[in-house]
């Protein structure tokens, strides 16, 4: 037992007995996941900081519904994306997600020119914009799939959608996502 | 075909180049929140201590002198009326014990023995209860029952609610695992074998302690005395026996239980 992290299914069978702290090493695995996923629906810092708290704290009221041995993520993912449209709900307003890139950040090994290395960025931050640019259920699902990097079954739970619409949603907004790439190239 | 994919690739290129927001750690917040439930207000701390100063209020004013000097002292230009003082003012509201610390429906053992899956519990040693309160409203599954002792047991009324000892039964366990935790400076906590049942003294300052009841949900439980307390756990019912009591006399009443 000592010095062997314990997996998720130990985790969460004892915080389903009860174990405060076996729920917060949940909750620190899985922290970034939720707040992530939250800021992508909330599109605000401090909003998806208090949904994905609130979503930690439903979430082990919930235990009793999680199934032995099943993968948490989606159903964290649920509970997560679930309190972050709430609060989008609540609040009346459309979201405006403004992902940016890092400063400083360079692919890969290679070392291009100076030139061609801004060449890149620059390219990388008009794909991002117009992420950014799209609708909102074009946006959530590339921003699930592709930015969270979650698996279809992640992305339907955290859209609250079946994972065969994820397949045709996402087909659909990448189709718009790179009319709009190729209009801005043209352009 | 290969545009998609050469779109898809840049996509996920991107994610590891975003500038997220920073990562706030939200163990703290939460480990908090599903530790402290939401308790009835008069659990409350900050209404403890109003009543608290209600009631030093209450008696600085019922004597004489000190209203005579508060009246002085804050240049209150009202007559004051002098009345007898009484010997032992009562800083307690009005009512049964029960009713006024929110144990619920004031009822007999006959009645509550109807309403409960456990057996409930009797200490032989001090006889049947002056009051019995049963308690259905958000508490353990299955009720909570408090037996109420008034001063016909002999032993101290505990000031902060009149009552010699209170015991409270409900069906759950103890998470041992938060003793350590949660348990405020100056508080002790041993493991204690009463009658062969497994318990424990709490003992020291005013504290919380938690159980997990019979639906495996974690309760936060106030010691609603302030003072010594013995937890017991008797083939799954729970039994707290609180009051201004020794660890002697706390066994002595725990392992008459029957």
């Amino acid at each position: 037992m000592e010095g062997r992290p314990e997996d998720d299914v130990e985790l969460f069978t004892r915080a389903q007995r009860g174990s405060v702290d076996a729920f917060e090493e949940i909750v620190h695995r899985y922290q970034q996941l939720a707040f992530r996923t939250a800021y992508v629906i909330t599109g605000s810092a401090a909003e998806a900081e208090e949904a994905a708290q609130d979503a930690f704290v439903k979430a082990f009221r919930a235990l009793d519904s999680f199934r032995t041995g099943a993968e948490p993520r989606p159903w964290l993912l649920r509970i997560v994306s679930n309190e972050a449209r709430n609060r989008v709900r609540s609040a009346g307003r459309r979201t405006r997600l403004e992902l940016r890139l890092a400063e400083g950040f360079r692919q890969g090994d290679a070392a291009p020119s100076p030139e061609a290395a801004a060449v890149e960025a620059e390219e990388r931050q008009r794909l991002l914009e117009s992420v950014n640019a799209l609708d909102e259920n074009d946006r959530l699902v590339i921003a699930s799939r592709y930015l969270l990097e979650l698996s279809s079954e992640e992305t339907a739970a955290a859209l609250g959608i079946p994972e065969g619409t994820v397949k045709s949603r996402l087909s659909r907004a990448l189709a718009r996502l790179r009319e709009r790439v190729e209009a801005q190239a043209g352009g | 075909m290969a545009e998609r994919m050469d779109l898809e690739a840049r996509l996920s290129g991107l994610s590891a180049e975003l500038a997220w927001p920073p990562q706030p750690d939200l163990r703290a917040r939460v480990r908090t929140a599903v530790l402290v439930r939401r308790r009835p207000w008069f659990e409350s701390r900050w209404a403890l201590a109003a009543v608290a100063v209600v009631a030093i209020i209450a008696l600085l004013v019922a004597y004489t002198p000190t209203r005579t000097a508060i009246a002085d002292f804050i240049n209150l230009h009202t007559r004051i009326t002098h009345t007898t003082v009484l010997p032992t003012p009562s800083p307690l509201p009005p009512g049964p014990i029960g009713t006024r610390l929110g144990f619920g429906n004031a009822t007999t053992l006959e009645d509550a023995r109807t309403h409960v899956k456990w057996t409930i519990l009797l200490p032989s040693s001090l006889g049947r209860p002056d009051e019995v309160y049963l308690q259905t409203n958000d508490v353990p599954s299955g009720g909570e029952v408090t037996l109420i002792y008034g001063p016909g047991t002999g032993l101290p009324i505990a000031g902060q609610t009149g009552a010699s000892v209170l015991i409270t039964e409900a069906q759950g366990r103890v998470d041992e695992e938060f003793f350590g935790k949660i348990i405020a400076n100056g508080t002790t906590v041993n493991p204690v074998t009463v009658a062969g049942h497994q318990g424990w003294w709490i003992s020291g300052e005013p504290h919380e302690f938690y159980l997990v009841d019979s639906n495996g949900e974690v309760r936060v439980e106030t010691l609603r005395l302030a003072t010594n307390t013995m937890v017991l756990d008797v083939g799954g019912t729970i039994v707290r026996i609180e009051g201004n009591l020794t660890e002697q006399q706390a066994e002595q009443i725990g392992s008459s239980l029957s």
